[in-house]
């Protein structure tokens, strides 16, 4: 329960209005940090959901697949340039941040992720691979402005930072399955 | 979705897609039938991903990596060659590695491009969308061979009841082979003045060093291992056999066309759908429509007649007749890809024609032949290997 706990203090320090006014000033900070960070609370919260709602879990997540498909519908939500922009004008879609990302994200991934099969695992993270690649792509090299909140600059660097974390995830594939597995659950 | 897309609603920009043509038609599709295409191909690419994570996931687990997959134990020489991964494994580890790179490759592309087509202001660099569709195209089709030979490997140890050694000269070709097939799709932007120059000259020097290694370990081998075995001929061995001609043969316009002086002037050309007919057609379809009689004769008791090897032979020369056609209009500057041609190129155009009416008629003999075969095996029980009116 120690571990839930981190999570709730961990949530309550980004709902802070300093902290989240200061997360959400620069746009690469908005989208690689806080939204990880919340969804990194939630998995850390999970621990308790999973033991108070054990029940529920088993009936609408009871091989993952349900609870995967949220995760990656939602996650794939909050990459949209637009949505960053409206959950700083609308305080009904920052409310919606701050709920989706901990608890239908974070805890229903720490749930999903033990109960799917390892091939699906693998598909989620090439499927990652190939969106966070794209949003590089687009961030990068968009001949727009995609927020009306942040400047052209702050998207470009932002597209660095989805280029490190492809380049990350392919580095972390590439180790895991190019080193010894034997007796793993691969 | 890709049929709908194509057949209802006009989707005509080939397999290669090149950004930005499924949305600047210029009104010969509209929206509807490239979202159907290019979500179409999306799907495809997910099927696919699942098989290839599943059979990585096999390997990985019975040998630990993909390393070992491709017998790099063996190379370091911390296990010895008779402990190597079979032919087959090493093969498919190949396969696995460049078409999970391929698709992952290709699914970004292939949202970028339903991106500009739903909103058309939004546009990339045509380049980097070019090298990704490429680095997708290329690869997904080039290791349609490298899953073929999968089928002379296994096949050919069965007719000729040796064993097919792996030593590690072939470990060390297979190994290039992966490298290699991830790196060269840039011989496909010679004519894109624009690419890099080190990278245009990496995709000639590695064309080079991409098919030769596999081919020869595997042409040789595949030598070595009829030679003097007492192999029974049918149709099925020899269609097998003969993909290793074809894979040969059909390689030979490809590297030549690889090579920068050469592309310059014979890449818009039909020199180049010489080379793919001959590759695929004598190659890869021959180890597929091998493997196909392999399986009839193993799996039922039907036999071969008069009809299979006429469709045998006809095969091959309708192949080598459709290639030769193309590879010769090439060689007289012929253009491909387009619709209606000048009197001077008709000649082996018409010749091109009468030899492709000579494959469907033998591909059609192919195809019955499996058909008989699957009605054969409905028919049979599995238990007794007897038909239903012997079981009567």
């Amino acid at each position: 329960m120690r571990t839930a706990l981190y999570g709730v203090v961990l949530f309550m320090l980004l709902i802070l209005p300093p902290v989240r006014h200061a997360m959400e000033s620069v746009m690469i900070v908005h989208m690689l940090v806080q939204i990880p960070l919340l969804i990194v609370s939630g998995w850390l919260m999970a621990g308790y959901f999973q033991v108070k709602v054990e029940r529920f879990f088993n009936k609408w997540n009871g091989n993952g697949a349900a609870g995967i498909i949220l995760v990656v519908m939602i996650t794939i939500y909050w990459m949209v340039p637009r949505t960053l922009d409206e959950a700083l004008v609308s305080g009904h879609i920052e409310l919606f941040k701050f709920l989706s990302l901990p608890f239908l994200t974070g805890v229903v991934l720490r749930d999903s992720w033990r109960k799917i099969n390892p091939v699906i695992k693998s598909f989620i993270m090439f499927n990652y691979i190939s969106m966070f690649g794209l949003l590089a792509w687009i961030y990068i090299d968009a001949p727009v402005r995609v927020c009306n909140s942040y400047l052209e600059t702050d998207q470009t660097i932002l597209g660095w930072g989805f280029l490190v974390i492809t380049v990350g995830l392919i580095l972390y594939i590439l180790q895991n399955v190019f080193t010894d597995q034997s007796g793993s659950a691969f | 979705m890709v049929i709908i897309g194509v057949f209802s609603f006009e989707y005509a920009s080939s397999w290669t897609f090149l950004y930005p043509l499924p949305q600047l038609s210029a009104n010969a599709w509209g929206t509807a039938g490239a979202l159907l295409y290019l979500l179409g191909m999306l799907i495809l690419g997910v099927g696919f991903l699942l098989f290839y994570l599943d059979a990585g996931r096999a390997i990985i687990k019975n040998y630990g990596s993909l390393g070992k997959g491709l017998g790099w134990d063996v190379i370091s020489g911390k296990k010895s060659e008779d402990n190597a991964p079979s032919s087959t494994v090493i093969a498919s580890t190949m396969v696995i590695i460049v078409n999970v790179t391929a698709l992952t490759a290709g699914a970004t592309v292939l949202i970028m491009n339903v991106i500009n087509v739903v909103n058309p202001a939004f546009t990339v660099d045509p380049l980097l969308a070019k090298n990704l569709t490429y680095a997708f195209g290329h690869i997904f089709a080039n290791s349609i061979i490298y899953m073929g030979v999968i089928a002379v490997y296994e096949i050919l140890q069965e007719y000729t009841k040796r064993p097919w050694k792996v030593n590690k000269v072939f470990l060390v070709a297979w190994s290039m082979s992966t490298f290699f097939t991830l790196l060269i799709y840039t011989h496909h932007l010679l004519m894109d003045s624009v690419m890099p120059a080190w990278m245009l000259i990496m995709g000639q020097a590695l064309s080079y060093a991409n098919g030769l290694p596999v081919l020869v370990v595997t042409a040789y081998g595949a030598l070595m291992i009829v030679y003097k075995s007492g192999i029974k001929w049918d149709i099925g061995s020899a269609l097998i056999f003969t993909s290793m001609f074809g894979w040969v043969v059909g390689v030979v316009p490809a590297i030549v066309d690889a090579t920068i002086v050469v592309n310059e002037v014979m890449h818009n050309t039909k020199w180049v759908p010489g080379h793919f007919h001959m590759y695929m057609a004598l190659g890869a379809c021959a180890m597929i429509f091998g493997f196909m009689y392999y399986l009839a004769r193993q799996d039922s008791h039907i036999k071969t007649n008069m009809a299979d090897r006429f469709g045998f032979i006809g095969y091959m020369i309708a192949i080598i007749g459709l290639s030769g056609s193309f590879l010769m209009s090439g060689a007289l500057s012929t253009p491909r890809r387009w619709a209606t041609h000048i009197p001077e190129w008709m000649g082996p155009a018409i010749f091109g024609g009468v030899a492709g009416i000579l494959a469907l008629v033998a591909t059609t003999i192919f195809v019955i032949h499996f058909i008989r075969f699957i009605l054969i095996r409905n028919k049979t029980d599995e238990r007794t290997g007897m038909n239903k009116k012997q079981l009567a």
